[in-house]
């Protein structure tokens, strides 16, 4: 069964359409690519995906479920934004995230700290910009989750970083769980991704393997996009 | 899941009153020895004008700032911890955990709760040292059983019914207003700019609204004005009685409302930023 189904999806905020009679199926084991130009209404769909929204029509199933406590406790899921408490330490949220993630794997999220010789005993309140991204997306990527939701995880990393953060992406997902990340950083990504989902004020206006990017349009990902959404 | 909650509610909201309760502990101890030496029996007339007067009198001041530092911190505390934790972008983290909204809303009123009813009994602890030894607690005893007597005689009842109808009031009463203050909040939310001018807006508005509610159910039931119920026939004390638990009723029904809208509103229109 597929891990994502949206069907009819649309969410309004006024009179804004921010999501379009979406219908959508991604299936376990991809790693797809969610692109578009800001206010596409990728962070919307995503937010539908975590609970975070719920839409104004339509419906979208995780594994299955509606979003719901069962359906949290699969998904890991990176925000835009920083969510980590100031005052806590690195090592407090690992606590953290173990304490509510049944799936967490402590391990994983210890040596990932040290590959990025980042302190667990630090407090957040001093860690620059950058770092508590990395700890969030360490934090996420620890999970054994069944879908991955990361909207823009690498637009605040330094290139270094987005090496070792793509490398975990593909090399901490289970074989039968998904990755959708947002993102318009379309190159720096696009060696990892399977699939590619590219959006547009709030509908889907391409559909695709990158595979067959490349094969029937003979172009990069990144080139398609650049072509398809030419101002 | 609640219990993790908690645990993390009280480490979050602790770590910000610890210092304060210590600092108050400091001042109660520092202001009675002082007192004990400035004024070492007060029954046998101060011995005033002493060097300790200064030290004393700072001492005091300090006492006093910092019981109101207490209060306003606790309250500060209960609308920070609800907004910041779930409405701002810590929100992002407690809204996708797997554990059901209504919960989250609890562990903030409940861990709230117990903040107030700490500063409450602390305050009254403290108050109770410095006092000691000022008054004999002979002479108190004596003075409440006259009271007691005196009440017994003239309302053929015991005051401790009157007085417990009067705590669970209280109670009732800090509950709702808590969960008056995360209504508001949660309606501020739905705003896209200016949330938390939305919120206090939205809390005169219910403010307002209560008042209308219960002005009309005075106006319409005559039982539940204090004064009808003084002219009426049956024993004051009844009527008294009778006011308090109509008030205690009214607070339970509006903080259940509270409840049910906001965790409504957290969990269909979440609208973080």
């Amino acid at each position: 069964m597929e891990i994502l189904r949206a069907k009819g999806l649309t969410k309004k905020f006024g009179n804004l359409t921010a999501l379009s009679n979406l219908d959508l199926e991604i299936p376990r084991g991809r790693i797809i690519g969610l692109l578009g130009p800001n206010g596409s209404g990728k962070s919307t769909f995503i937010k539908l995906a975590t609970g975070l929204l719920v839409p104004t029509s339509g419906e979208i199933t995780i594994a299955g479920a509606t979003p719901g406590i069962e359906t949290k406790a699969m998904v890991s899921y990176l925000p835009e934004r920083t969510y980590l408490n100031d005052w806590m330490r690195a090592e407090d949220m690992i606590a953290f995230f173990g304490d509510f993630y049944e799936d967490f794997n402590r391990l994983k999220a210890d040596n990932m700290l040290r590959d990025l010789n980042i302190n667990p005993g630090d407090r957040l309140k001093t860690m620059s910009k950058g770092t508590k991204e990395k700890v969030q997306l360490i934090l996420v990527m620890s999970r054994d989750a069944e879908l991955y939701l990361l909207d823009e995880p690498i637009a605040g990393v330094d290139p270094a970083a987005r090496d070792y953060i793509l490398n975990t992406i593909i090399t901490n997902y289970k074989e039968n769980a998904s990755v959708i990340i947002s993102t318009h950083l379309i190159a720096d990504i696009e060696q990892v991704l399977d699939d590619i989902i590219f959006i547009s004020q709030g509908e889907i206006k391409l559909l695709s393997t990158v595979d067959d990017i490349r094969e029937k349009h003979n172009k990069s990902v990144d080139g398609l996009f650049r072509e398809v959404f030419k101002c | 899941m609640l219990g993790k909650l908690l645990k993390y509610e009280i480490k979050a909201t602790g770590r910000i009153f610890l210092p304060i309760y210590l600092a108050l502990l400091a001042l109660t101890i520092i202001t009675k020895v002082l007192l004990m030496i400035a004024m070492p029996d007060v029954f046998l007339d101060s011995t005033s004008g002493t060097s300790f007067d200064i030290p004393l009198g700072i001492s005091v001041t300090l006492y006093f700032i910092i019981i109101v530092a207490l209060s306003v911190m606790t309250l500060i505390v209960i609308v920070q911890r609800f907004y910041k934790n779930l409405l701002t972008d810590e929100g992002y983290l407690m809204f996708t955990i797997p554990v059901e909204t209504w919960k989250l809303i609890m562990s903030k009123l409940i861990v709230g709760l117990m903040w107030t009813f700490v500063c409450v009994f602390t305050v009254a602890l403290s108050i109770l040292i410095l006092a000691l030894g000022n008054f004999s607690i002979m002479e108190m005893n004596q003075g409440i059983s006259m009271l007691y007597a005196e009440f017994q005689n003239q309302f053929g009842m015991s005051p401790n019914i009157l007085i417990a109808e009067f705590i669970i009031l209280m109670i009732v009463e800090t509950v709702a207003s808590v969960l008056m203050i995360y209504v508001s909040i949660a309606i501020g939310q739905l705003f896209s700019q200016h949330r938390i001018m939305a919120a206090f807006g939205a809390y005169i508005v219910i403010s307002i609204v209560l008042q209308i509610v219960m002005t009309l159910l005075i106006a319409l039931i005559p039982a539940f004005g204090l004064e009808y119920l003084m002219n009426s026939q049956i024993n004051q004390m009844k009527a008294v009685e009778v006011f308090i638990n109509g008030i205690t009723v009214f607070n339970i029904i509006s903080a259940v409302a509270f409840y049910f809208i906001t965790n409504y509103i957290l969990k269909n229109r979440l609208n973080l930023e």
